[in-house]
């Protein structure tokens, strides 16, 4: 299982359209989650609207929170999305092989051997998460609950049964020609994500979608050879699916 | 977007009768809303019963199955299994999946300590760790204690509430509130063993005696400083958690060797807790001390003084 976890407080303005980016990632069988970060201020409605609609192409979630919710959003989205992921799995399995909607359409004694299995895959499968983090000059005061949230999400999934990794970057590049620098590659250890963004110098503009693809291909080149049968998402009929996943959290 | 909080709620005096297995529950109250779903107080007949809904069959029945394998499991007579019954409520047309599990009533235990009195701290905590000793032994591990989730009622009987979270041991926690959080305070993994039992334990009593010191603290703190040595100052500088110094840096650190002796020590810990309370409250003056001994001392000469003549 791929999630892609982009972490940022706005809009995009260079470069190609997010939006497109996270659902080419979505083809691709990665799952792309945004959280937008907000201080005091509100973020724009454009901002808003683009957050909404990258989750959306990407097969994931959004959602906009403060520095103090982050941590705790962080971790909720990635398990959800996990479980959604072989939710869905289960689903088209069932209606190729009985004709169900759902497991909910199965009589209780069944439901529960299925949920059974469920769980055991949400614990035991493997699971990587690529972290993109904003670090436009607007995300400064935030680096901190990021960096935060984002220790706190690897000590979660290091206690998971199933190998999981982290690996995080940040966007714009140092360099110009690179819309987006790793920080640190596929790592099981929390302890090694410590203070990694204190060499970040923060700059003016925001390239999330050509950074996304970027991620993308390291994902590609990093892990092509792992994907798992079940667990690869189908890119199609995600109508009512969606509706479900985004209706059901408070 | 919807949220399921928005959802429609059942009216009270709703007839639920299940799709599969045909019970009829009527529907009292509600008790509350959670972030997955609804539950109700229910009648079955005579009995009384709890209900949870919610439009996720897959998670619903995730918590079914905890229920069901702690029934499995922890084989004890007489008690009452925690999972009753599984099954679809039909509402114009569509499914609505709910369980029926007992019904729990109490005060969460920061209410109930605040209304009795902390003398009561002893008892509900010895009941709270029999309760988790029997899980542990279980095989399982609770993971969500908070004060909400640990209901007291009359003389200290405890319960705990929402198994939905417990875990396994071995598997990775899937339920946990920060502040209670092992790994929130640098202080382990968040891997299931008894042992973040005993942490998030630990932490109820700094919440439900200290909780605005203890929620100043986690405010003022950077992440980076978070240590249950932090934790220990707050319990040092409290007078009735102060007694219990040693149980607590034990917990927080996760040094009992098992529940059983987790319990064992909380009692003795307890016991001698109360003893210099106790001690301390029928204090004698020092001015009295001291005109008993001055009144032995005199009478001693006056006693040498009469043998030596």
């Amino acid at each position: 299982m791929k999630q892609i976890l982009l972490i940022t407080d706005g809009c995009s303005n260079v470069g190609e359209s997010p939006v497109s980016a996270a659902a080419l990632a979505f083809a691709e069988g990665i799952t792309v989650n945004v959280a937008g970060v907000i201080d005091e201020g509100a973020i724009g409605e454009q901002g808003a609207v683009e957050i909404a609609e990258i989750a959306k192409a990407g097969g994931g979630m959004s959602r906009i929170v403060t520095t103090h919710q982050l941590s705790h959003t962080v971790q909720m989205m990635t398990r959800q999305t996990v479980a959604g992921t072989i939710r869905h799995a289960v689903n088209q399995e069932l209606k190729q092989l009985f004709g169900l909607d759902s497991v909910g359409a199965l009589p209780p004694p069944k439901r529960a051997e299925v949920v059974r299995v469920m769980d055991e895959l949400e614990e035991t499968s493997e699971l990587r998460v690529a972290l993109l983090i904003d670090a436009s000059a607007s995300m400064k005061p935030k680096l901190h609950a990021v960096e935060d949230a984002v220790r706190d999400l690897a000590l979660s999934l290091q206690s998971r049964n199933g190998r999981s990794a982290v690996a995080v970057f940040h966007f714009p590049g140092d360099f110009g020609h690179l819309p987006c620098v790793l920080d640190c590659g596929w790592t099981t250890e929390a302890g090694k994500l410590h203070s990694m963004f204190t060499r970040i110098r923060m700059k003016g503009t925001t390239p999330t979608g050509p950074a996304l693809l970027q991620v993308v291909d390291f994902i590609r080149e990093t892990c092509g050879i792992i994907k798992s049968e079940l667990l690869e998402p189908p890119h199609i009929e995600r109508g009512d699916n969606e509706e479900v996943r985004s209706d059901y959290v408070v | 977007m919807t949220t399921s909080s928005e959802k429609v709620q059942l009216p009270p005096g709703t007839l639920v009768k299940g799709k599969w297995n045909g019970k009829k529950y009527r529907l009292e109250r509600l008790l509350g809303i959670g972030a997955n779903g609804q539950v109700y107080l229910a009648s079955l007949g005579r009995s009384v019963c709890a209900l949870k809904f919610s439009d996720e069959a897959a998670e619903l029945q995730g918590e079914a199955n905890v229920l069901a394998s702690l029934d499995h499991t922890g084989k004890k007579r007489g008690r009452v299994p925690f999972l009753l019954d599984v099954d679809d409520f039909t509402l114009d047309g569509r499914d609505l999946p709910f369980y029926a599990m007992r019904y729990v009533p109490g005060t969460p235990v920061s209410a109930y300590l605040k209304r009795h009195g902390s003398q009561w701290m002893g008892v509900v905590g010895y009941r709270l760790l029999e309760r988790l000793a029997e899980l542990h032994e279980a095989g399982w591990v609770f993971s969500d204690i908070k004060t909400d989730n640990v209901l007291v009622h009359d003389y200290g009987a405890v319960e705990l509430v929402d198994f939905g979270g417990a875990t396994a041991a071995g598997r990775s926690v899937r339920q946990f509130t920060e502040i209670y959080d092992r790994g929130y305070w640098s202080a382990g993994s968040r891997t299931a063993d008894p042992a973040y039992d005993w942490f998030a334990f630990a932490m109820l009593w700094l919440h439900a005696l200290d909780g605005k010191r203890l929620l100043q603290l986690t405010r003022a703190l950077l992440p980076q400083n978070r240590h249950p040595g932090e934790l220990m100052k707050l319990v040092r500088s409290h007078p009735r958690l102060r007694t219990m110094e040693g149980w607590m840096e034990k917990a927080f650190r996760g040094g009992f060797q098992d529940t059983r002796e987790a319990l064992l020590e909380w009692r003795q810990a307890i016991r001698s807790s109360e003893r210099t309370a106790k001690s301390s409250e029928s204090h004698v003056p020092g001015w009295m001390a001291g005109l008993l001994a001055g009144s032995v001392v005199l009478c001693a000469a006056v006693a040498a003084v009469w043998f030596l003549q």
